[in-house]
Protein backbone atom coordinates (compact mmCIF):
# COMPACT_ATOMS: atom_id res chain seq x y z
CA UNK A 1 0.00 0.00 0.00
CA UNK A 2 1.11 3.55 -0.61
CA UNK A 3 2.59 5.67 2.14
CA UNK A 4 -0.32 7.75 3.49
CA UNK A 5 2.04 10.68 4.08
CA UNK A 6 2.92 11.04 0.41
CA UNK A 7 0.04 13.51 -0.07
CA UNK A 8 2.02 16.02 1.99
CA UNK A 9 5.10 15.86 -0.21
CA UNK A 10 5.84 18.90 -2.30
CA UNK A 11 7.48 18.96 -5.70
CA UNK A 12 8.73 21.93 -7.66
CA UNK A 13 6.39 22.87 -10.48
CA UNK A 14 8.19 25.98 -11.72
CA UNK A 15 11.81 26.17 -10.50
CA UNK A 16 12.64 29.77 -9.66
CA UNK A 17 15.58 31.37 -7.94
CA UNK A 18 15.84 34.89 -6.56
CA UNK A 19 19.22 36.20 -5.35
CA UNK A 20 20.33 32.64 -4.66
CA UNK A 21 17.16 31.88 -2.69
CA UNK A 22 14.99 29.00 -3.81
CA UNK A 23 11.57 30.52 -4.47
CA UNK A 24 10.26 27.77 -6.73
CA UNK A 25 6.55 27.43 -7.17
CA UNK A 26 5.05 24.27 -5.78
CA UNK A 27 1.53 23.09 -5.12
CA UNK A 28 1.35 24.68 -1.67
CA UNK A 29 2.38 28.07 -3.04
CA UNK A 30 -0.19 27.84 -5.83
CA UNK A 31 -2.94 26.87 -3.37
CA UNK A 32 -1.96 29.79 -1.12
CA UNK A 33 -2.32 32.17 -4.05
CA UNK A 34 -5.68 30.56 -4.78
CA UNK A 35 -6.78 31.03 -1.16
CA UNK A 36 -5.85 34.70 -1.19
CA UNK A 37 -7.57 35.16 -4.53
CA UNK A 38 -10.74 33.44 -3.35
CA UNK A 39 -10.92 35.48 -0.15
CA UNK A 40 -10.34 38.68 -2.08
CA UNK A 41 -12.93 37.72 -4.67
CA UNK A 42 -15.51 36.86 -2.04
CA UNK A 43 -14.92 39.81 0.26
CA UNK A 44 -14.11 42.81 -1.94
CA UNK A 45 -17.07 44.76 -3.09
CA UNK A 46 -19.39 43.10 -0.58
CA UNK A 47 -20.14 46.38 1.15
CA UNK A 48 -19.50 48.92 -1.58
CA UNK A 49 -23.19 49.10 -2.41
CA UNK A 50 -23.92 49.73 1.26
CA UNK A 51 -27.56 48.96 0.73
CA UNK A 52 -29.78 48.81 3.81
CA UNK A 53 -31.30 45.53 2.70
CA UNK A 54 -28.16 43.41 2.24
CA UNK A 55 -27.51 41.10 -0.65
CA UNK A 56 -26.45 37.54 0.11
CA UNK A 57 -22.74 38.29 -0.08
CA UNK A 58 -23.13 41.50 1.89
CA UNK A 59 -24.97 39.79 4.72
CA UNK A 60 -22.29 37.08 4.82
CA UNK A 61 -19.59 39.73 5.14
CA UNK A 62 -21.62 41.60 7.76
CA UNK A 63 -22.08 38.44 9.82
CA UNK A 64 -18.34 37.78 9.63
CA UNK A 65 -17.49 41.33 10.69
CA UNK A 66 -19.93 41.15 13.61
CA UNK A 67 -18.49 37.79 14.71
CA UNK A 68 -14.88 38.99 14.61
CA UNK A 69 -15.72 42.33 16.20
CA UNK A 70 -17.40 40.56 19.11
CA UNK A 71 -14.31 38.41 19.54
CA UNK A 72 -11.95 41.42 19.51
CA UNK A 73 -14.11 43.50 21.87
CA UNK A 74 -14.29 40.71 24.44
CA UNK A 75 -10.56 39.96 24.45
CA UNK A 76 -8.76 43.20 23.61
CA UNK A 77 -11.43 45.81 24.21
CA UNK A 78 -12.46 48.48 21.70
CA UNK A 79 -8.86 49.69 21.22
CA UNK A 80 -8.04 46.30 19.71
CA UNK A 81 -10.10 47.17 16.64
CA UNK A 82 -6.97 48.53 14.97
CA UNK A 83 -5.90 44.91 14.59
CA UNK A 84 -9.18 43.98 12.91
CA UNK A 85 -7.60 43.62 9.43
CA UNK A 86 -4.96 41.25 10.82
CA UNK A 87 -7.47 39.13 12.71
CA UNK A 88 -9.90 38.97 9.79
CA UNK A 89 -7.11 38.14 7.37
CA UNK A 90 -5.79 35.36 9.57
CA UNK A 91 -9.24 33.86 10.09
CA UNK A 92 -10.17 33.93 6.42
CA UNK A 93 -6.82 32.62 5.22
CA UNK A 94 -6.78 29.70 7.64
CA UNK A 95 -10.45 28.89 7.06
CA UNK A 96 -10.12 28.88 3.29
CA UNK A 97 -6.80 27.06 3.47
CA UNK A 98 -8.43 24.32 5.54
CA UNK A 99 -11.52 24.12 3.33
CA UNK A 100 -9.66 24.15 0.00
CA UNK A 101 -7.44 21.35 1.28
CA UNK A 102 -10.51 19.16 1.64
CA UNK A 103 -11.11 19.20 -2.12
CA UNK A 104 -9.59 15.97 -3.46
CA UNK A 105 -6.43 16.63 -5.43
CA UNK A 106 -5.89 19.96 -3.76
CA UNK A 107 -3.28 20.69 -1.10
CA UNK A 108 -3.77 21.63 2.56
CA UNK A 109 -1.43 24.55 3.14
CA UNK A 110 -2.17 24.51 6.88
CA UNK A 111 -0.76 20.98 7.10
CA UNK A 112 2.74 22.45 6.68
CA UNK A 113 4.35 23.26 10.01
CA UNK A 114 6.28 26.03 8.34
CA UNK A 115 3.07 27.87 7.39
CA UNK A 116 1.37 27.56 10.78
CA UNK A 117 4.69 28.19 12.55
CA UNK A 118 5.30 31.46 10.75
CA UNK A 119 1.76 32.61 11.51
CA UNK A 120 2.06 31.66 15.18
CA UNK A 121 5.51 33.22 15.63
CA UNK A 122 4.44 36.38 13.83
CA UNK A 123 1.33 36.80 15.93
CA UNK A 124 3.19 36.10 19.16
CA UNK A 125 6.05 38.50 18.34
CA UNK A 126 3.49 41.16 17.41
CA UNK A 127 1.78 40.74 20.78
CA UNK A 128 5.16 41.19 22.52
CA UNK A 129 5.88 44.33 20.48
CA UNK A 130 2.45 45.77 21.30
CA UNK A 131 2.88 44.91 24.99
CA UNK A 132 6.28 46.60 25.29
CA UNK A 133 5.04 49.57 23.29
CA UNK A 134 2.06 50.12 25.59
CA UNK A 135 3.59 49.27 28.95
CA UNK A 136 7.35 49.58 28.52
CA UNK A 137 9.53 47.56 30.86
CA UNK A 138 6.53 47.00 33.16
CA UNK A 139 5.27 44.50 30.56
CA UNK A 140 7.86 42.06 31.95
CA UNK A 141 5.42 41.82 34.88
CA UNK A 142 3.55 39.15 32.88
CA UNK A 143 6.33 36.83 34.04
CA UNK A 144 5.33 37.38 37.68
CA UNK A 145 1.82 36.21 38.53
CA UNK A 146 0.08 38.55 40.95
CA UNK A 147 0.41 37.57 44.61
CA UNK A 148 3.65 35.60 44.26
CA UNK A 149 5.76 35.64 47.43
CA UNK A 150 9.33 36.82 46.86
CA UNK A 151 11.04 33.55 47.72
CA UNK A 152 9.08 31.77 44.96
CA UNK A 153 10.29 34.14 42.23
CA UNK A 154 13.32 32.05 41.10
CA UNK A 155 10.92 29.17 40.47
CA UNK A 156 7.97 31.11 39.06
CA UNK A 157 9.86 33.16 36.48
CA UNK A 158 11.25 30.13 34.55
CA UNK A 159 7.82 28.48 34.71
CA UNK A 160 6.08 31.58 33.39
CA UNK A 161 8.72 31.94 30.67
CA UNK A 162 8.06 28.38 29.55
CA UNK A 163 4.32 28.93 29.46
CA UNK A 164 4.86 32.12 27.45
CA UNK A 165 7.15 30.35 24.97
CA UNK A 166 4.65 27.50 24.73
CA UNK A 167 2.05 29.85 23.28
CA UNK A 168 3.39 30.07 19.71
CA UNK A 169 4.36 26.39 19.82
CA UNK A 170 0.87 25.29 20.82
CA UNK A 171 -0.73 27.59 18.22
CA UNK A 172 1.42 26.20 15.43
CA UNK A 173 1.35 22.55 16.46
CA UNK A 174 -2.41 22.48 17.08
CA UNK A 175 -3.40 23.63 13.61
CA UNK A 176 -0.69 21.61 11.85
CA UNK A 177 -1.40 18.40 13.77
CA UNK A 178 -5.16 18.61 13.37
CA UNK A 179 -5.01 19.12 9.64
CA UNK A 180 -2.29 16.51 9.06
CA UNK A 181 -3.96 13.87 11.21
CA UNK A 182 -7.35 14.43 9.61
CA UNK A 183 -5.99 14.04 6.10
CA UNK A 184 -3.94 10.97 6.98
CA UNK A 185 -7.02 9.26 8.43
CA UNK A 186 -9.09 10.19 5.38
CA UNK A 187 -6.33 8.87 3.11
CA UNK A 188 -5.96 5.57 4.96
CA UNK A 189 -9.71 4.95 5.05
CA UNK A 190 -10.06 5.68 1.38
CA UNK A 191 -7.15 3.40 0.55
CA UNK A 192 -8.94 0.68 2.49
CA UNK A 193 -12.04 1.35 0.40
CA UNK A 194 -10.07 0.89 -2.79
CA UNK A 195 -8.36 -2.29 -1.66
CA UNK A 196 -11.53 -3.70 -0.04
CA UNK A 197 -13.43 -4.14 -3.28
CA UNK A 198 -17.21 -4.05 -3.56
CA UNK A 199 -17.81 -6.76 -0.95
CA UNK A 200 -16.43 -4.94 2.08
CA UNK A 201 -15.30 -1.60 0.64
CA UNK A 202 -18.57 0.12 1.50
CA UNK A 203 -17.69 -0.04 5.20
CA UNK A 204 -14.52 2.10 5.13
CA UNK A 205 -16.17 4.25 2.48
CA UNK A 206 -19.04 5.15 4.80
CA UNK A 207 -16.47 6.04 7.46
CA UNK A 208 -14.68 8.21 4.90
CA UNK A 209 -17.89 10.10 4.16
CA UNK A 210 -18.68 10.60 7.86
CA UNK A 211 -15.12 11.71 8.65
CA UNK A 212 -15.17 14.10 5.72
CA UNK A 213 -18.14 15.84 7.34
CA UNK A 214 -16.24 15.97 10.61
CA UNK A 215 -13.22 17.43 8.83
CA UNK A 216 -15.35 20.24 7.41
CA UNK A 217 -16.39 21.07 10.98
CA UNK A 218 -12.77 20.87 12.14
CA UNK A 219 -11.73 23.26 9.37
CA UNK A 220 -14.05 25.88 10.87
CA UNK A 221 -13.23 25.11 14.50
CA UNK A 222 -9.46 25.18 14.00
CA UNK A 223 -9.66 28.51 12.17
CA UNK A 224 -11.78 29.81 15.04
CA UNK A 225 -9.39 28.52 17.71
CA UNK A 226 -6.34 30.02 16.01
CA UNK A 227 -8.06 33.38 15.68
CA UNK A 228 -9.48 33.53 19.18
CA UNK A 229 -6.16 32.54 20.75
CA UNK A 230 -4.51 35.27 18.70
CA UNK A 231 -7.06 37.67 20.17
CA UNK A 232 -6.45 36.36 23.70
CA UNK A 233 -2.67 36.75 23.40
CA UNK A 234 -3.04 40.24 21.95
CA UNK A 235 -5.47 40.99 24.77
CA UNK A 236 -2.80 40.01 27.30
CA UNK A 237 -0.55 42.56 25.64
CA UNK A 238 -3.22 45.26 26.04
CA UNK A 239 -4.18 44.35 29.61
CA UNK A 240 -1.49 42.29 31.39
CA UNK A 241 -3.29 40.63 34.36
CA UNK B 1 -12.44 33.19 27.94
CA UNK B 2 -14.71 35.02 25.54
CA UNK B 3 -17.89 33.42 24.39
CA UNK B 4 -18.88 33.23 20.76
CA UNK B 5 -22.44 33.63 19.53
CA UNK B 6 -22.80 29.88 19.18
CA UNK B 7 -22.29 28.06 22.48
CA UNK B 8 -21.55 24.67 20.91
CA UNK B 9 -18.87 26.16 18.69
CA UNK B 10 -17.25 28.05 21.54
CA UNK B 11 -17.43 25.04 23.85
CA UNK B 12 -15.78 22.78 21.29
CA UNK B 13 -13.14 25.41 20.70
CA UNK B 14 -12.35 25.61 24.40
CA UNK B 15 -12.29 21.85 24.89
CA UNK B 16 -10.10 21.13 21.87
CA UNK B 17 -7.32 23.49 22.85
CA UNK B 18 -6.68 22.09 26.33
CA UNK B 19 -4.55 19.14 25.23
CA UNK B 20 -2.09 21.01 23.05
CA UNK B 21 -1.42 23.62 25.73
CA UNK B 22 -0.16 20.87 28.02
CA UNK B 23 1.89 19.26 25.26
CA UNK B 24 3.45 22.48 24.02
CA UNK B 25 4.67 23.45 27.49
CA UNK B 26 6.30 20.04 27.86
CA UNK B 27 7.97 20.38 24.44
CA UNK B 28 9.29 23.85 25.26
CA UNK B 29 10.47 22.88 28.75
CA UNK B 30 12.17 19.72 27.58
CA UNK B 31 13.61 21.49 24.55
CA UNK B 32 15.11 24.32 26.61
CA UNK B 33 16.56 21.79 29.05
CA UNK B 34 18.04 19.78 26.21
CA UNK B 35 19.51 22.92 24.64
CA UNK B 36 21.09 23.89 27.96
CA UNK B 37 22.55 20.39 28.26
CA UNK B 38 23.90 20.19 24.75
CA UNK B 39 25.14 23.70 24.04
CA UNK B 40 25.46 25.79 27.20
CA UNK B 41 26.57 23.64 30.12
CA UNK B 42 27.46 19.97 29.91
CA UNK B 43 25.01 18.98 32.61
CA UNK B 44 23.27 16.10 30.84
CA UNK B 45 20.87 14.63 31.83
CA UNK B 46 19.88 17.17 34.48
CA UNK B 47 18.86 19.95 32.10
CA UNK B 48 16.28 17.79 30.36
CA UNK B 49 14.96 16.47 33.68
CA UNK B 50 14.56 19.89 35.27
CA UNK B 51 13.20 21.34 32.02
CA UNK B 52 10.55 18.63 31.71
CA UNK B 53 9.44 19.13 35.32
CA UNK B 54 9.23 22.90 34.85
CA UNK B 55 7.42 22.38 31.55
CA UNK B 56 4.92 20.08 33.21
CA UNK B 57 4.25 22.62 35.95
CA UNK B 58 3.90 25.39 33.38
CA UNK B 59 1.55 23.28 31.26
CA UNK B 60 -0.70 22.38 34.17
CA UNK B 61 -0.72 25.99 35.33
CA UNK B 62 -1.69 27.46 31.97
CA UNK B 63 -4.26 24.72 31.36
CA UNK B 64 -5.74 25.42 34.79
CA UNK B 65 -5.84 29.13 34.10
CA UNK B 66 -7.58 28.69 30.75
CA UNK B 67 -10.14 26.33 32.30
CA UNK B 68 -10.81 28.63 35.25
CA UNK B 69 -12.83 31.01 33.10
CA UNK B 70 -15.26 28.37 31.88
CA UNK B 71 -18.84 28.76 32.87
Amino acid sequence: MENPLHIFELHKIVPLSLFGLDVSLNKAVLVMFLVVGLVALLMTGTCTSGSLVPTKRQSLAEMLVEFLRGMIHETMGPEGMRFFPLIAGLFLFILFGNLLGLIPGSYTVTSQLVVTGVFAMGVYLLSLVVGFQLHGVKFLGILVPPGTPGWLLPLMIPIEMISQLARPVSLAVRLFANMTAGHVILGVLFALTLSGGWMIGWLPFSFTVALYGLEVGIAFIQAYIFTILTCVYMGDAFHPH
Amino acid sequence: MPSSPDPLYAGLGQALRVGTTLLASLIVGGGLGWGADAYLFSTAPWGVAVGLVLGLIAGVRSTYRSVQHWE
